[in-house]
């Protein structure tokens, strides 16, 4: 299915949280291969993503048995929101649906998807500890690539970089 | 809380697991306590560093917990801050036993945003390049099994045929490990004279090397018995976790990027019946166990061998790199292009504002979305399989921590 | 050898103390396999037959520290990863050397100016006696880095000269 027929879908069952979509771009139509991911993706209300994440994962035409890929994006310095990047895979259907999510940087709070994909339990750690994202319900919500010890959100645009560590020197 | 309970059912049992046959196997009756083993950062068999806390119980594994960040480099927060083009050579060093798809999957990000039209050429070379990185990958992943296993020998034999594609590389781009070769737009320079003729002669050779591999290691006693009904994973724990490459169809689940999702020439290269997709069939075992997982690489590297020669067949002269300027400046948008990585699925989102630098690159690295199941195979498995268990998962830990 | 030399009967060789331990040490070079990141690629292909660290006397690869004379630090080494290279330092039993192998482990690297975790050279960390450039180095820099260890090992003393006094 291509994203088109993707996005009728979830508005036929009425996905919860599905707030639209992004246009397709022209900049790349002819040259686009089946493969990729691609431009377009539904932006999803924060709050209700694991029950939009369950319903793609079990509704029959969509069957998105595997997330790919769960991130989060930092725009700019002026923005006011995270963006927390979902990429579902259809592994029967050979289909892709990139979902997206607006978080205020001021409270970035979001319930765990751990509980519909297992794997979505380790980037959600990554999340957590690169932009300061707390998910709420997470099982086992330790930094997984920084020291435990780490001060700050290294990938936010705002992000100062450490003078020293621990006696270590970064100059 | 899980392994708790389920080391205080053993334990009041008295008994410690049940075999795929139904039948129980006893543990001595000596009372035993949880022991917690730290397996590594510095450790042979983790592959890199990576330290595992292992809670077990005498000699059975009750818990295991990957702890990862031995080896964090940064590259995202690099991605953000360095030009599009200077941002290249860092791909190389997140999974750096397969560098070339490592640059492909970056590249063909910022050509999907840039919707570049890539000279057939440079794609003929870019395939070729990625398939014999492919092979250098799974002889090292082989290899380094071997030597988990304890056999020494075929870690060196398989560095021999590595050495040589590690040659054929140098003679197209000048570096051993780190290549960039794969450009934004194509390829950096074509291929030198007679190149072409070596990388023939070179599958002719692999081929019969290839056969001795298996009669040494795939079908060795000592070898099944170590690999065969170990780590078993599900088809269903497969997707759960998100595994992809071998690890995925290794538990049976046919999936492969290159030919369900084609990107490059492989449409063409699979409607000629140029590759097959090998799966785990459960030949010795378990379908999904660590045996699987080694066998669908080592038929992998066959699979490679064709399609290189499908490319050295149908390679005629031309352009090798699309006109793009040297300062670039993408278009506003964002893309998650996924290309099958000797590990799985290597994911490279990136996004832009239209200027010189990426607002973001996200790596979606297989190797640590792999990584992840150990905590769910490790309980229940021997000590002793713990290391067979890790090293069939092939991680680089250069990718896991990025 | 001066004053002995040909004070005995043959087959008797004559040597300084130094010298003589200086050899023993410098041609059976133990080094740890303590692989970081893409640098210890290189350094298996130089333990693997093509390029042959054995020829040096340093093939055998311990995994313990505590067997092992040389370390490697093939690799970045990042604020997690130094407090347990220290550790391991620390777990070698003396003499020890160290070779810093590659751009990252030499300064950081590519690493050097984004990498906030990164620590900018294992020097910061431990001592080190050579430093090899190359990103990552190829297996005859290594091989070469190897002997320069050996030239300086050779140059050592084992006989302590009395302190100084002012």
């Amino acid at each position: 299915m291509d994203f088109q027929g993707i996005y009728d879908r979830l508005r036929a069952i009425e996905a919860p949280g599905l707030e639209g979509c992004d246009e397709p771009r022209p900049a790349n139509a002819e040259t686009k291969d089946k493969g990729r991911g691609g431009d377009p993706f539904c932006l999803v209300t924060p709050a209700l993503l694991p029950a939009f994440l369950e319903v793609c994962r079990d509704d029959p035409h969509l069957s998105f048995e595997m997330a790919a890929d769960m991130t989060a994006t930092d725009p700019g310095k002026d923005e006011e929101h995270l963006w927390v990047n979902v990429q579902l895979l259809s592994v029967s259907k050979k289909h892709r649906l990139a979902v997206k999510a607006l978080l205020p940087k001021a409270s970035p709070v979001l319930p765990t998807t751990s509980g519909v994909y297992r794997t979505n339990q380790w980037h959600e750690r990554e999340c957590g500890e690169m932009f300061g994202i707390t998910f709420e319900g997470h099982p086992d919500p330790r930094n997984i690539l920084l020291p435990d010890d780490w001060v700050g959100a290294p990938l936010r645009k705002d992000y100062e970089f450490p003078r020293e560590y621990h006696g270590i020197s970064c100059e | 809380m899980e392994t708790q309970e389920h080391t205080a059912t053993i334990a009041e049992s008295g008994e410690s697991r049940v075999l795929e046959s139904g039948e129980r196997e006893y543990m001595l009756d000596v009372r035993t306590q949880d022991m917690e083993l730290n397996m590594g950062p510095q450790h042979p068999a983790t592959h890199g560093v990576m330290r595992i806390l292992v809670r077990a119980d005498g000699e059975l594994i009750t818990g295991a917990q990957p702890h990862l960040g031995y080896l964090h480099r940064c590259a995202e927060k690099i991605g953000e801050n360095v030009e599009w083009l200077m941002y290249l050579p860092y791909t190389d060093r997140y999974d750096y036993l397969a560098a070339m798809n490592n640059n492909l999957g970056y590249s063909m990000a910022v050509e999907a945003l840039m919707g570049i039209e890539i000279p057939r050429r440079a794609m003929m070379i870019r395939t070729i390049c990625a398939e014999l990185n492919r092979i250098g990958s799974h002889l090292i992943a082989f290899g380094t099994y071997g030597l988990d296993l304890g056999a020494f020998t075929p870690f060196l034999y398989m560095f021999r045929e590595r050495e040589w594609m590690m040659a054929l590389f140098e003679k197209i781009c000048g570096a051993r490990l780190t290549y960039s070769y794969i450009r934004i737009g194509g390829v950096f320079n074509d291929a030198p004279p007679g190149w072409l003729s070596e990388v023939e002669r070179f599958c002719d050779t692999f081929e019969e090397k290839w056969k001795e591999y298996c009669d040494l290691l795939m079908v060795n006693q000592i070898f099944v018995k170590r690999t065969a009904d170990i780590g078993v994973i599900s088809p269903e724990m497969a997707l759960d976790f998100g595994l992809t490459g071998p690890m995925l169809r290794g538990s049976g689940v046919d999936w492969d990027l290159r030919r369900d999702m084609p990107y490059e020439l492989y449409e063409e290269i699979h409607a000629d019946g140029a590759f097959d997709v090998p799966l785990g069939t459960g030949e010795r075992g378990t379908v999904g166990d660590c045996w699987d997982r080694v066998y669908v690489r080592v038929q992998e590297m066959m699979e490679s061998i064709k399609i290189v020669r499908w490319c050295l067949g149908a390679i005629e002269p031309g352009e090798v790199i699309a006109d793009i300027p040297k300062t670039l400046r993408v278009p506003p948008g964002e893309a998650y292009v996924g290309i099958e990585n000797p590990r799985g699925e290597l994911g490279h989102y990136v996004v832009s504002d239209g200027g010189k630098v990426a607002v973001r690159v996200r790596v979606r690295g297989p190797s640590f979305v792999n990584l992840a199941v150990l905590e769910e195979l490790m309980p229940g498995a021997l000590v002793a399989d713990s290391i067979a268990i890790i090293g069939s998962t092939d991680i680089v830990v250069g990718e896991t921590d990025r | 050898m001066g004053f002995l030399e040909k004070q005995f009967q043959e087959n008797v060789l004559t040597t300084k103390v130094d010298w003589l331990l200086n050899w023993c040490r410098l041609s059976s070079i133990w080094p740890m396999t303590f692989g970081l990141a893409c640098c210890a690629i290189e350094m298996m292909a130089v333990g693997c037959a093509h390029h042959d660290i054995d020829r040096f006397g340093a093939g055998a690869f311990r995994a313990s520290p505590r067997q092992a004379d040389l370390m490697i630090v093939a690799g970045t080494v990042n604020f997690k990863m130094a407090e347990r290279i220290k550790r391991l330092y620390d777990q070698m039993p003396a003499p020890k050397y160290v070779i810093a192998m590659g751009a990252c482990a030499t300064g950081g690297g590519p690493y050097y100016k984004y990498g906030y975790t990164v620590v900018k050279g294992v020097d910061r960390v431990i001592p080190v006696d050579v430093y090899i450039a190359g990103c990552p180095p190829r297996p005859e820099a290594l091989l070469e880095g190897l002997m320069k260890l050996q030239e300086k090992i050779q140059t050592s003393s084992v006989i302590r000269k009395p302190a100084r006094t002012a």
